[in-house]
């Protein structure tokens, strides 16, 4: 694999002092957590131990994640079968994807899953590029919809009818 | 004998008309998602454990044996039509699959796949059947301590030996045992990481991690780097084999069974290296001259090994996980995840408490197996097709059952919050090359080890000893260090060896 | 000058080339053959292979006609032979229709529609049955 874009010999992955930061910072949090639990009588282990042990070895693989990026270790990024490594990373489509799963998140219980998981189909497939936002909308209803009854009728699962409740 | 009895009473449970039915469903909703171009067996598994929730245990295992078997099916369909495998395992399928393809042999290919899946998966499953109940019986004697010592060693060997870093392993481990914490303590009912969150003290769900971090995760990493070139299309004809292609391929398929289960049995075995092993073993076995250089032309030998080695530890790993709870690939963490929502807790115990839930779920898998080759064999053409369906429309609907799935739980949006949080962790572990399974299995087997861990210093009264009291753990932990430390004393010995 | 013909593998793909190739040769322009995919499925039959690319040019270089064969992805078909044309400043785009109802059309889109809408020359169409 060549690497496409124009970079010096010694590649540092910047962010990756990000991940090691962000695991210090749990690995920490962890053990505080842990402190103010209270080891019951006649326990001589208690709920505290292995969260200590935790904690502590998350801190010492951010150091070890902080020292490796420094001295120029990459991550390996994962491949797949849709995958383009060669392109940037693409972060107008991710912001999108999640923008419309918080909308679902928030309207769910109030709209119901048989409006906003259409909702959900058509706008995952329009951040992703499609351009047939008609037909996404319809077959996004179709797959709601049969999916609400699906879990009804043959799972006896109630999911939320929302301001469709009584027409469905 | 008694084995044969009681597999013929799982028989007797699993084969009434309606149990059937739910094989089926299992068997074509299986194919349909795994041939879907970018998901493997453990996201197909995952994202449609949901539907199995209203039915009771037998029904959803019956349910599930047709998902797993056609899940990994659609899987090498998918890599010898388009030649670009979807998990590591299927890469060595893909080699020969897609130069028969080509070829215009893609039928047979897809043909011997199948045969030699069925194969492998019902001897497999057999020998599942033959060994679970022995080890399972070794099993129940072991101590706190020795059991907390091989969930240890099952961690490191899952963490160290698959994947390029060892670090990322590890941190992918820590990164799972945290998850886990998080919840009750079991013992003292103190809430542990929950920020405070009435929510979090139920512990999360271990669906809705796997679900964010296979499903969420892979649909956000692969829309971040979406390939926009289509690929040259193979037409598949009806399957079948000439007498020619069942000659070649019966020693293939025994060979590929024989490598791969006793991998699939052993934590870190996976199916990766039987499959590679399978592929060598095939091209050494050929005459030289003509035979061999027909490999890397499109050996039907090179399909029918790998394959038969994919699905026989498939099979293989059900003995770790039925005799021990022990999840050895991520198709088992999810599985266990599915039993977990029965609440069944496989562990050497289940074989004794729950003989006929077990006895059944073998019984289903061979019934699976079979359905697979029946139902599949003539659908082939009708699966190429889906590989027209456009990726916007098939991300999104990942998206849109990874969210159903999420939320028919509780029926609680916080549980979709939560799912986008482990997407977003999927997503950041692909984007640093952290292995998943490490993870997953960091959170199921975490808070067993820490049960194991406080039941063997009780014992001992909080003494440290109390975990090297038994002759199995001390020597579990010296396997341990074996492995941990082998590596670098071997790679020590080779450069003082190759220095002048 | 050149007239661009919008070529998928199949009859409708086969109609435009025909005709397009005969107005060429009876005006005396050049050809441009312009094949191409949004690429966002796995597996899209209206993508030329690369063998059958060269079987095209083969048949084209065939005939004697002054020829080029594009072929891109990634790219919206409709924008593409617009796009191909004006940077050629072709005299002529020839694409093949096939019958669509209106919803259909609304459903589907329609990349003749867009190529007739916008292309900056005359658009010849034609249907495979009348030929």
């Amino acid at each position: 694999m060549t690497t496409p874009v124009t970079t010096p010999a010694p590649r540092v992955d910047r962010a990756q002092y990000g991940l090691a930061a962000l695991l210090a910072v749990v690995g920490v949090y962890t053990i505080v957590d842990a402190r103010g639990l209270n080891v019951g009588f006649g326990d001589p282990i208690g709920p505290r131990v292995f969260p200590y042990v935790i904690g502590a070895v998350m801190i010492l693989l951010a150091v070890l994640l902080a020292v490796a990026t420094s001295r120029g270790d990459v991550p390996e990024a994962e491949a797949g079968e849709d995958v383009d490594l060669t392109v940037r990373a693409d972060w107008l489509t991710v912001g999108k994807l999640v923008g419309v799963m918080v909308l679902n998140l928030l309207f769910i219980n109030l709209l119901g899953w048989a409006i906003t998981g259409a909702l959900l189909f058509a706008g995952c497939a329009w951040s992703l590029g499609s351009r047939t936002l008609v037909r996404d909308l319809i077959v996004g209803a179709v797959m709601s919809v049969s999916s609400w009854y699906f879990f009804w009728v043959v799972l006896d699962v109630p999911l939320s009818p929302g301001i469709l409740d009584g027409i469905l | 004998m008694d084995t044969l009895n009681l597999l013929l009473d799982g028989f007797s449970n699993a084969l009434t008309p309606q149990n059937l039915l739910y094989a089926c469903i299992g068997v074509l909703l299986g194919t349909f998602v795994g041939v879907l171009p970018g998901i493997g067996p453990a996201m197909t598994v995952a994202l449609l454990l949901p539907i199995t929730y209203g039915l009771d245990a037998t029904q959803s295992f019956i349910m599930f044996a047709g998902i797993l078997y056609g899940g990994m099916y659609g899987g090498s369909t998918t890599s010898i039509l388009l030649n670009t495998p979807g998990e590591s395992s299927s890469v060595m399928t893909a080699i020969e699959g897609n130069k028969m393809a080509k070829a215009g042999r893609g039928a047979q290919a897809l043909a011997t796949a199948a045969i030699g899946s069925f194969i492998a998966g019902t001897i497999g499953t057999l020998l599942v059947a033959f060994f679970t109940p022995a080890i399972a019986e070794q099993a129940v004697k072991i101590g706190a301590a020795s059991y907390f010592a091989i969930m240890l060693l099952s961690v490191v060997l899952v963490t160290s030996v698959l994947g390029e870093s060892k670090l990322r392993g590890f941190i992918g481990l820590f990164i799972g045992l945290t998850i886990g914490l998080v919840g009750l303590d079991l013992s003292t009912g103190q809430p542990r990481l929950t920020a405070g969150m009435l929510e979090l003290a139920d512990g999360i769900d271990i669906v809705v991690v796997a679900v964010g971090v296979f499903a969420i995760g892979e649909a956000l990493w692969t829309a971040a780097h979406l390939r926009r070139r289509p690929i040259e299309v193979i037409p598949v004809g009806q399957p079948f084999m000439r007498r020619d292609d069942w000659r070649r391929s019966w020693g293939p398929w025994l060979r590929g069974t024989a490598i791969g289960f006793p991998f699939g049995a052993v934590p870190a075995g996976g199916a990766e290296t039987p499959t590679f092993l399978s592929y060598v073993l095939e091209r050494r076995l050929q005459k030289p001259g003509k035979d061999q250089e027909q490999f890397g032309e499109g050996a039907i030998e090179g399909v029918a090994g790998p394959e038969a080695a994919n699905n026989a530890s498939a099979a293989g790993m059900f003995v770790p996980l039925l005799a021990l709870g022990l999840p050895v690939t991520a198709t088992a963490a999810v599985i266990i995840a599915a039993m977990r929502t029965y609440g069944i807790q496989p562990g050497p115990t289940l074989m004794a408490d729950q003989p006929e839930l077990v006895w059944t779920l073998l019984a289903s898998l061979l019934i699976g197996n079979t359905l697979l080759l029946v139902i599949n064999l003539p659908l082939a053409p009708l699966w190429a097709r889906l590989l027209q369906i456009p990726r916007p429309q098939l991300y999104a609907g990942i998206l849109f059952f990874a969210s159903l799935g999420a939320y028919s739980v509780n029926q609680d949006p916080y549980d979709l919050a939560l799912l986008l949080v482990f997407g977003g962790v999927g997503f950041a572990i692909r984007r640093f090359g952290i292995p998943v399974l490490p993870l997953i299995l960091g959170v199921i087997l975490g808070p067993l080890m820490e049960q194991k861990m406080r039941e063997a210093l009780d014992l001992s009264n909080g003494d440290i000893s109390g975990l090297f009291n038994e002759p199995l753990a001390v020597f579990v932990y010296v396997l341990i260090v074996l492995v941990v430390v082998a590596p670098y004393v071997l790679g020590f010995i080779r450069s003082r060896r190759s220095a002048p | 000058m050149t007239v661009v013909i919008g070529y998928v593998p199949n009859q409708y793909g086969e109609a435009a080339l025909h005709l397009g190739l005969q107005e060429a040769a009876s005006r005396q322009l050049r050809v441009i053959v312009v094949n191409a995919s949004r690429g966002d499925a796995f597996v899209d039959k209206k993508f030329v292979t690369e063998q059958a690319l060269r079987d095209l040019d083969e048949r084209l270089t065939a005939t004697g006609v002054d020829h080029r064969v594009h072929q891109s992805a990634g790219v919206d078909v409709g924008d593409e032979i617009v796009r191909v044309a004006e940077q050629n400043h072709a005299e002529l785009v020839v694409i093949g229709i096939r019958p669509r109802s209106p919803v259909g059309k609304v459903l589907m889109g329609s990349v003749a529609q867009t190529v007739i809408m916008d292309a900056p020359c005359p658009v010849l169409t034609v249907r495979p049955d009348v030929l």
